[in-house]
């Protein structure tokens, strides 16, 4: 039928190259800390002003898919979220990897990553223009509920409830310098200019993470402990794959609903997933250990975002995150006007990217697969200069983003913050999540109020922020509840 | 590529008289974009550096260096060695609004302004559920409560030209700033705001969808794009507004330099591919020396200290 006619086009060797250069680029643009898709994207628009639509487009598609996963490398072997998207990776990927099982945690990783994509993917060609009115439900109110339930991860990842507070309270008051989202007053700027935007999020990430993790090192180095680490292997073991298997299908439906809503992106995505599938596990205690799942959980969810972002994109012309707005220009460039008429104006175009986003996420596995043991002989580097080669790449990172030479100051002081928080047992991870979600809920108090003139009863007024309110309590409340169930259970076995 | 090289090479041999007479530019132009890679003020210079290589024989780079609403990387090419080899995209909101709103280490009179090469129409539309669905509407509606009106930001063009239209016509509005044109956009085609002012490439595809309806345009004259929309100006409001895509440097560049640049950016702009592929972005492609650039600035300048004025933010960061 047509359907076929229009995906032809991507079999010709030309095209299939051309998404295939750009899943390897993306996927090096995303290894490499302080590149992300989205600049990855953006720089290689201009590429595709000579070639076909379907071509341009799905080699945009492709440096996405492939950088979303291409975090995941750094994050694994080397604490540092090559992009925010893999941050959560960081929390069972770093400590696998250390385990000796470096190979395996970046099989895993490959696995999810595909099995996400695949599944946003089968969402995005059959319920797209059906899933995308979603989208346009959310609201101030709606996108205030989102980042409070978000906010609520916090209480069950740090295993001191007070010491995991502090952490959050913290991000948030981080998360407020710069200017005012509503009335554009500058906070906390102190007069310096670099300042104005508040602290540039990936540099702080870097620091917290990876710079933190350089600082551990080195007292590690001087105590004169130097473990050999066994790298080998790439798939999971069977136990692995199917103790991950709830968290797999969790995670990708997790991030193609979370994907659909526009302006969350990736980043809420993976905390969210991971947050869940904790929640969810009978051994909730081994996350954070290096155990599998969790790497299936946020991996799944990040890569499923990328399929999922574009439905809105292509179904209503609003994009789901910063990549497909990036994206959309390049729709613009080639005279295709995302939207509803779309479908109809251009179906070729919109039957393409379906199937490219297919055919990249493919190439994304086997290229992930392939590289691995590549990647993960970086580990075999002595410890000392990896260490010093971690203290470059975090320097080169933090600038290469906004060349603004304030944000080498925010990675440093990121650095020195989560060093401190490691030590006195405060979590990171707490920080990043209020850091995602501070600004999210803040501007969507603000904004709500505004519009609402200060009527706080407007926050309750819709089904979907009444889910997730209602949520928000029962998992702020979850600590007590399952230490109850298990009271009970314990009670009736005796 | 051996034959581009060869073309390059006799091209190079045949203009060496003319380049002895001037060696500018003998490195790669840097021009530093305020803003983040892939908006439209990134695109349309990178159409630029396209053209530009592809007309004189140099190189010329972008490069992005956003933060602060376009603060820092305007400062930074304000700033910058006025020896030709970094200029900056001019851009009206970190170049006129920023420096009255307060914060900035640099003004208007610090700035070299080389050319204009396209502006950026503006079109007020109504948003989906909107109580109202054209011009006359709109003011009627205005009349008794206040239309929410999305923009990119506190402080922000847009959020400057809806207010300025406010002010001249004698109606109030209730500004609603977004983090980015693209989410005031989702508020608007999901119907949790009234209004907001959009360009007329995404104005066109939403409307053509009914997710958006336009109710006017803030040009003096009616748009191709929208021939059945009016213009404030026919309505009886003397309101126009744009934005612009310029080039722009740091002061005390030597004046054959400068003269250099003007005419490349002339040339660039009365370029048939350049026009056509920024034409098919969305800008309207015409062409203003420095001079009138300058002037344009100022005029716009002018407009928005009365508007920051009304709503209290003139100096507020100072």
């Amino acid at each position: 039928m047509d359907t076929i006619a229009f995906l032809a086009p991507l079999f010709e060797p030309q095209v299939l190259l051309t998404i295939a250069l750009g899943t390897f680029g993306g996927l090096v643009i995303g290894a490499l800390p302080g590149l992300t898709a989205t600049m990855g994207v953006a720089l290689l628009i201009p590429l595709t002003f000579g070639m076909t639509p379907v071509m341009g487009l799905n080699m945009l598609i492709g440096i996405y898919i492939g950088g979303i996963y291409g975090g995941c490398v750094s994050s694994i072997l080397l604490r540092t979220p090559g992009t925010p998207a893999s941050a959560a990776t960081v929390l069972d990927g770093y400590p696998m990897a250390q385990k000796g099982a470096a190979g395996r945690a970046l099989g895993m990783a490959t696995i999810a990553s595909t099995i996400g994509g695949l599944i946003a993917a089968v969402v995005l060609a059959t319920l797209a223009p059906q899933l995308a009115g979603i989208a346009l439900k959310f609201g101030a109110a709606e996108y205030f509920a989102l980042a409070l339930f978000g906010l609520t991860i916090i209480a069950s990842l740090s295993g001191d409830l007070l010491k995991g507070a502090i952490s959050g309270l913290l991000g948030i008051l981080i998360s407020t310098v710069g200017a005012d989202p509503i009335s554009g007053v500058m906070r906390y700027t102190f007069d310096i200019q670099g300042f104005a935007s508040g602290f540039a999020f990936t540099p702080a990430l870097i620091g917290l993470f990876a710079l933190s993790e350089v600082f551990t090192q080195m007292e590690r180095i001087a105590d004169g402990e130097e473990p050999i680490k066994s790298v080998s292997g790439r798939w999971p073991t069977r136990a692995e794959m199917s103790e991950s298997k709830g968290a797999l299908i969790r995670g990708s439906l997790i991030g193609t609903l979370i994907g659909i809503v526009p302006g969350t992106g990736s980043g809420t995505a993976s905390w969210i997933s991971y947050n869940e599938t904790r929640r969810a596990s009978k051994t909730p205690e081994k996350f954070g250990t290096g155990y599998a799942p969790g790497i299936a959980a946020t991996e799944s969810a990040n890569n499923a975002v990328c399929a999922a972002a574009l439905i809105p994109l292509l179904a209503l012309g609003i994009p789901g995150d910063v990549v497909t707005a990036v994206l959309m220009g390049g729709l613009l460039i080639q005279g295709l006007a995302p939207g509803p008429m779309l479908f109809q104006t251009n179906p070729d175009v919109v039957v393409g990217m379906f199937g490219g986003t297919f055919i990249a996420t493919i190439f994304m596995f086997i290229f992930g697969m392939a590289l691995i043991p590549l990647f993960s002989r970086i580990l075999m580097i002595p410890r000392r200069l990896l260490a010093m080669s971690i203290v470059v790449f975090c320097f080169i990172g933090a600038f290469s983003i906004n060349l603004n030479p304030v944000d080498l100051y925010t990675m440093v002081g990121f650095g020195v913050l989560g060093w401190g928080m490691q030590k006195f047992g405060f979590s990171q991870a707490a920080l990043c999540i209020a850091l995602i979600l501070g600004p999210l809920l803040e501007s969507n108090l603000r904004r709500g109020l505004l519009q609402n003139d200060d009527n706080v009863l407007s926050f309750i007024s819709t089904p979907i922020t009444l889910l997730f309110l209602g949520l928000t309590v029962l998992s702020a409340a979850w600590p007590i509840i399952s230490r109850a169930i298990v009271r009970n259970r314990a009670a009736q076995h005796q | 590529m051996i034959k581009k090289t060869l073309i390059g090479a006799a091209l190079a041999t045949a203009t060496a008289g003319a380049a002895l007479a001037a060696d500018f530019p003998a490195r790669p132009i840097q021009v530093v974009v305020p803003y983040s890679a892939g908006g439209s003020t990134d695109l349309s210079m990178r159409v630029v550096a396209d053209a530009f290589e592809r007309l004189f024989d140099g190189q010329m780079v972008v490069r992005n260096q956003p933060g602060g609403g376009g603060g820092i990387g305007s400062s930074a090419a304000i700033h910058a060695r006025a020896d030709g080899y970094t200029l900056g995209a001019g851009a009206q909101g970190p170049l006129v609004i920023k420096p009255l709103i307060g914060g900035t280490d640099y003004q208007l009179d610090d700035v070299e302004f080389i050319g204009l090469y396209a502006r950026s129409l503006q079109v007020m539309v109504a948003c989906a559920d909107a109580p109202f669905s054209d011009y006359d509407a709109f003011i009627e509606y205005a009349k008794s409560s206040k239309p929410q009106v999305g923009n990119s930001g506190a402080g922000g063009a847009n959020q400057i030209s809806a207010e300025a239209f406010a002010d001249t016509a004698g109606i109030s509005i209730e500004s609603v700033p977004f983090n980015g044109s693209s989410e005031a956009r989702t508020a608007c085609i999901g119907g949790h705001i009234d209004a907001m002012v959009a360009s007329p490439a995404e104005a066109k595809a939403a409307s053509d969808s009914g997710q958006m309806t336009p109710l006017f345009v803030m040009e003096d004259e009616r748009i191709d794009l929208f021939p059945d929309t009016p213009t404030a100006v026919e309505k009886g409001v003397d309101f126009t507004w744009s934005s612009w895509k310029g080039l722009i440097g740091p002061k005390g560049m030597d004046e054959e330099t400068l003269a250099w640049l003007r005419d490349a950016i002339q040339q660039v702009a009365n370029d048939e591919e350049f026009k056509k592929t920024l034409t098919d972005m969305g800008e309207f492609v015409t062409f203003e020396d420095g001079e009138a650039f300058e002037a344009r600035a100022r005029k716009d300048m002018e407009t928005t200290r009365g508007v920051l004025e009304k709503l209290e933010m003139l100096g507020m960061n100072n």
